[in-house]
């Protein structure tokens, strides 16, 4: 990542003290932005403030503290004077901007009669994560997600959250729909409920998610799955963070349309995610091939286990 | 002879300035509605399109007449910059530019000259409906200004006339 991508995400006047993170953007992997609070950078999972003249400290400065009217400044930048185009995103607590960088918000929420939220309000704590593209990471999982005569299986990937879940989704589409020599490339489609596996802006993917891959943006899964089979006609299908019966019931349908599947979940191990009620049918149906397991030791992320459908481990 | 070439050059002079002058009312009512077609489709691009401002401005330059084009362009490119100036500035500074010789009356300028101002709404119905009050109050004008339109033309022609016959009188 450029230092200046770090630098677009702040209004002229801001700049000069971001200049220092700026030029760490290759390591820079949080900035959180607090109301009356000193600003945050994480840079190798290490924490340091960010004092007035934007140098790097252990200790909070003293007088470095975010002003509401900064942090509304920031804000509206991010959005490019143009907040109501993002309402859908802040609805949902995040927004992400050009990069696939996703901004993360909390403030106080509006909600609707019935207890839904409808936007939020007085946006005082912003967290900035960097999207960090690392091509490559799944090399060493692609011979288990082919089969014998070259065709993609159904994968599941089970992550604990900040494991790189996404990222590795994202290379194995770029991946599959590329072509290795495990495989020729297929089209791919993925639903980018979140804007996090391609990083869409504007329509564009930021990320490299492959030569054959279709991207629908901001969809939720199921109206999102259905979607792209009836339109794109796709052979895998790719789809971010299963969390409701409603995808899992889309997932079935996609599988029923002979579509194959690279999907993932939050959990720690496999046990976990049979546990979960609506996972528990479609791991006990078989639906998936593969079963790949992220997690993080020391501090570092690295690939538990891949599994068969059995539930047999068919990695070292 | 020559008096006689004199009087017709005050004549025609003095019914040229009329007609010059009734030509500046036309524009000004064209240049409202030029004004309101503009403000409708901003409004259009934001609750249907929800695109954002530097979108509307790339759009805009395609779909509007000079000199908004130009200026609507201008907008864009500064913005795609990403040097971090503040895009109401921007915007007001090209606009303020570019609405200097339109024969308009501040308030009605302002309109679009603030507009990024009021482009604070969290969502894209309350964002279209900001813009919709602008949009009346333009409405209002424009009618007000072609209903009053065939009187004033009538006036100012019949000024310059009389205009023309009082020099010619002065000057015999």
């Amino acid at each position: 990542m450029r230092s200046e991508e770090v630098l677009y995400m702040f209004p002229e006047y801001m700049r000069r003290r971001w200049m220092k993170a700026a030029r760490q953007a290759d390591r820079l992997q949080e900035i959180r932005l607090r109301v009356n609070m000193p600003s945050t950078v994480l840079i190798d999972n290490r924490e340091w403030f960010v004092d007035t003249e934007g140098n790097l400290m252990d200790m909070p400065p003293y007088g470095a503290d975010n002003k509401p009217e900064e942090l509304e400044s920031v804000l509206k930048h991010l959005c490019q004077y143009s907040i109501y185009a993002f309402a859908d995103e802040i609805r949902q607590g995040f927004l992400t901007i050009q990069g696939g960088h996703r901004i993360g918000l909390s403030g106080q929420v509006i909600l609707e009669g019935d207890n839904r939220i409808r936007n939020l309000k007085y946006i005082r704590y912003l967290n900035i994560r960097m999207a960090h593209e690392i091509k490559g990471v799944s090399e060493h999982v692609l011979p288990y997600i082919y089969g014998k005569n070259g065709e993609v299986l159904n994968t599941l990937l089970i992550s604990p959250p900040g494991c790189g879940k996404t990222t590795m989704l994202r290379d194995i589409i770029r991946n599959i729909s590329n072509g290795t020599i495990y495989g020729s490339g297929v089209n791919v489609s993925v639903v980018d409920e979140r804007s996090e596996i391609a990083g869409s802006y504007l329509g564009i993917a930021q990320n490299d998610v492959g030569i054959r891959t279709d991207v629908l943006d901001g969809c939720p899964k199921r109206e999102g799955m259905m979607m792209l089979i009836r339109a794109m006609a796709p052979q895998v299908l790719a789809v971010d963070e299963l969390g409701s019966e409603e995808d899992i019931q889309a997932l079935r349908m996609a599988s029923g349309c002979g579509c194959k599947l690279v999907a993932t979940v939050h959990g720690e191990t496999l046990k976990e995610i049979e546990n979960k009620n609506y996972m528990r049918n479609i791991i006990e149906n078989r639906l998936f091939d593969r079963y790949l397991v992220l997690t993080k030791r020391n501090g570092c992320c690295e690939t538990e286990g891949i599994y068969d459908k059995e539930g047999i481990r068919c990695s070292n | 002879m020559l008096k006689l070439a004199g009087i017709i050059c005050i004549f025609a002079g003095c019914a040229g300035w009329g007609v010059s002058k009734i030509g500046e009312e036309q524009y000004r009512v064209r240049q409202l509605r030029e004004l309101i077609r503009i403000m409708k489709r901003i409004q259009n691009e934001i609750s249907y399109g929800k695109h954002t401002l530097p979108e509307i401005c790339f759009i805009m330059s395609e779909y509007s007449d000079a000199p908004y084009s130009l200026c609507f362009a201008k907008i864009y490119e500064q913005a795609d910059l990403r040097n971090g100036v503040c895009l109401t500035q921007i915007w007001q500074q090209q606009m303020t530019q570019c609405m200097r010789d339109i024969p308009l009356i501040q308030e009605e300028k302002s309109i679009l000259i603030d507009l990024p101002r009021n482009l604070g709404g969290s969502e894209e119905t309350h964002q279209a409906e900001c813009i919709g009050q602008s949009l009346d109050l333009l409405v209002r004008r424009c009618r007000l200004a072609e209903d009053s339109y065939a009187g004033k033309a009538k006036m100012i022609f019949s000024i310059s006339l009389l205009a023309g016959v009082f020099m010619m009188i002065l000057l015999l």
